[in-house]
């Protein structure tokens, strides 16, 4: 039984990073780049929204709504600062550095908006639900349904709409894509609003669930979306769903049977070895192979 | 000098270590966020043979310099294959992996009545070398300063000869390196080498300032800040990353001011560096501008 409840908490910790995760791959599959600053712009949403959110008055439902709004505006800010004036002038590392630089700047930001460790981040009130000896949390019940419903709703958007068509071509072959008169820069632009807006959802779902924000928050979730792309597969939207469920598998497991302080290193050292053994992740080894191919070619 | 310069110079100096490692590593084209895993290696080595074997202090510093080079060899030849994000990506994993297994090292030594050795999160206490030997603060920092110009030496000399010539093309076009017979693998496991050497020196050195280090301060923010003061510095020469450490801890720091507000106003300075000079501020085009210059006036 202990086995089963395991299980069921590793799964539904794994549907947040699942969320986390698939963030980081839209930027990747869409652009080749690794936003760094995911996190932290997250985390200066979150401490946005519970900023204004006394001043304004609104209640659960308008602190959803500005964690969102404002996870797309840090987002919109990250692009617009780190990613657009770099493209194509010095390969992914020059952007990657940049959004690293903004990562401490939104760190920071969010650590004057939240001046004490810990600011209280309103929960949804949910029971828990008892099957037998099973216990389940209410609010991790509505943050497991809410992402899959996510999780569908971008596949609808980029396997069966012209918008997620285009997307799709930019991210095959951009100059392609571009000739062919995809807007490519708004598209890349998009690519970070939906991730925003993606973050926004989970960050309300984890911070709520956790009933509290702290400054760590933005660290956080770099680390845990970017090992469960890493793991499920890179750029891969499947593989990020499934990444993110196995990372909370992994860890539930690591710390019932090794002790809470080995979860971590558990974590890390699958990752590891999955980078050594197969490096593109479960399911991302055709963008892995595609992208060392054109490197390889003269 | 008062104490308070000293020691901030001093740990300007430090931190120039890891700025350097994270230049050496990136010209071979590669990014790594873990340099800090290195610097902590060597600082817990050197830590060792001082304070629990009583070794000198150059001895100490000699072994966390080999033993932060033996770390990056490892990581080196495991990661051959992977290239750009991958690699940086198990960089930073191997990092974090050191970290928190240091954080799991409990081994706490009694010495003369005090406790010594690494104990876990409480981190290893009672580094005493710099006191039984009476070095003041700025006694350490001219030391510091030596070592730091005697490395900077070093790579000058290592800039003019052929070696680094060839890694700087496996960095810029690894293909071309290739078809002209050179072996990017080798360049990168022997750059990469290096630069854990670099790490492992100022690490040991950090140490014997600190006479207090705790795996945490080893975290991903201090590599990604020797990595950030390499690029903005840029990969022309190696008094970059210097720049960038001036930059940062030298204008921002000692402005009382702004202290409050550093990281905003560093993390906007280096986006806005990195739009108008992606390459740093000493480019390799800025050097080789430099010196044709140069040549105009001495001829």
């Amino acid at each position: 039984m202990d086995f089963v409840q395991t299980n069921i908490d590793g799964l539904l910790a794994g549907s947040a990073y699942a969320l986390l995760a698939l963030g980081f791959s839209l930027v990747f599959g869409i652009m080749r780049q690794i936003n760094l600053a995911y996190g932290s712009s997250l985390l200066v949403g979150a401490a946005l929204a519970v900023w204004l959110e006394p001043i304004l008055g609104l209640g659960v439902v308008g602190l959803f709504l500005l964690t969102v709004v404002a996870c797309v505006l840090a987002g919109l800010y990250v692009e617009r600062l780190c990613f657009a004036p770099n493209r194509g002038k010095t390969g992914a590392t020059v952007p990657m550095i940049a959004s690293f630089a903004i990562w401490m700047q939104l760190d920071e930001v969010s650590s004057h908006l939240l001046p004490s460790r810990t600011h209280n981040f309103p929960g949804l009130e949910i029971p828990p639900m008892f099957f037998g000896d099973l216990y389940l949390r209410g609010d991790q019940i509505v943050q497991f349904v809410v992402a899959f419903t996510s999780i569908a709703a971008l596949y609808y958007l980029i396997y069966k709409t012209r918008f997620g068509l285009l997307l799709r071509a930019t991210a095959g072959n951009a100059e392609t894509a571009f000739l062919l008169g995809a807007p490519t820069g708004r598209l890349r632009l998009m690519t970070f609003l939906l991730a925003g807006f993606l973050g926004g959802i989970s960050t309300f779902l984890i911070l709520s669930a956790d009933g509290q924000v702290t400054p760590l928050f933005g660290l956080w979730s770099t680390f845990k979306g970017l090992i469960a792309m890493m793991i499920g597969g890179v750029g891969s939207l499947p593989g990020a769903v499934i990444g993110g469920l196995l990372l909370g598998l992994i860890e539930a497991h690591s710390s019932t049977q090794f002790g809470a302080e080995y979860r971590d290193i558990t974590t890390f050292g699958i990752l590891f070895l999955i980078l050594i053994i197969r490096p593109g992740g479960i399911m991302g080894v055709s963008a892995y192979r595609t992208g060392r191919l054109a490197q390889e070619r003269i | 000098m008062s104490v308070y310069v000293a020691s901030i110079l001093t740990n300007m100096a430090l931190i120039s270590f890891l700025a350097l490692s994270a230049y050496l590593v990136l010209v071979v084209g590669v990014v790594s966020f873990g340099q800090q895993a290195f610097f902590g290696v060597g600082a817990y080595v050197t830590a060792t043979v001082t304070s629990i074997y009583g070794g000198h202090a150059v001895t100490g510093v000699f072994i966390g310099m080999l033993s932060g080079a033996a770390c990056a060899l490892v990581l080196a030849i495991l990661t051959v294959r992977l290239s750009g994000l991958y690699f940086a990506i198990s960089t930073l994993c191997f990092a974090e992996l050191c970290r928190l297994g240091l954080l799991q090292v409990r081994a706490p030594f009694d010495i003369d009545g005090r406790t010594t050795g690494p104990d876990g999160p409480e981190g290893f206490s009672n580094i005493r070398w710099i006191f039984e030997h009476n070095y003041s603060v700025q006694d350490f920092l001219v030391l510091t300063t030596v070592c730091l110009v005697a490395l900077l030496g070093l790579l000058f000399l290592l800039e003019r000869s052929r070696i680094m010539l060839r890694a700087r093309l496996v960095g810029q076009d690894s293909i071309l390196a290739q078809s002209l017979g050179l072996r990017p693998i080798l360049y990168r496991i022997v750059f990469v080498t290096l630069s854990g050497g670099v790490a492992g020196f100022g690490g040991g050195l950090f140490a014997l300032f600190n006479t207090y280090i705790e795996p945490n301060m080893f975290g991903v923010m201090l590599g990604v800040h020797g990595l950030a003061y390499a690029v903005i510095g840029g990969l022309g020469a190696p008094i970059g990353p210097l720049i960038g450490v001036a930059i940062d801890i030298g204008l921002l720091e000692s402005i009382r001011a702004i202290s409050a507000y550093r990281m905003i106003a560093f993390g906007g300075l280096v986006a806005l560096l990195l739009i108008l000079l992606p390459q740093g501020l000493i480019s390799p085009r800025f050097v080789a501008r430099m010196r044709r210059w140069r040549k105009l006036f001495h001829v």
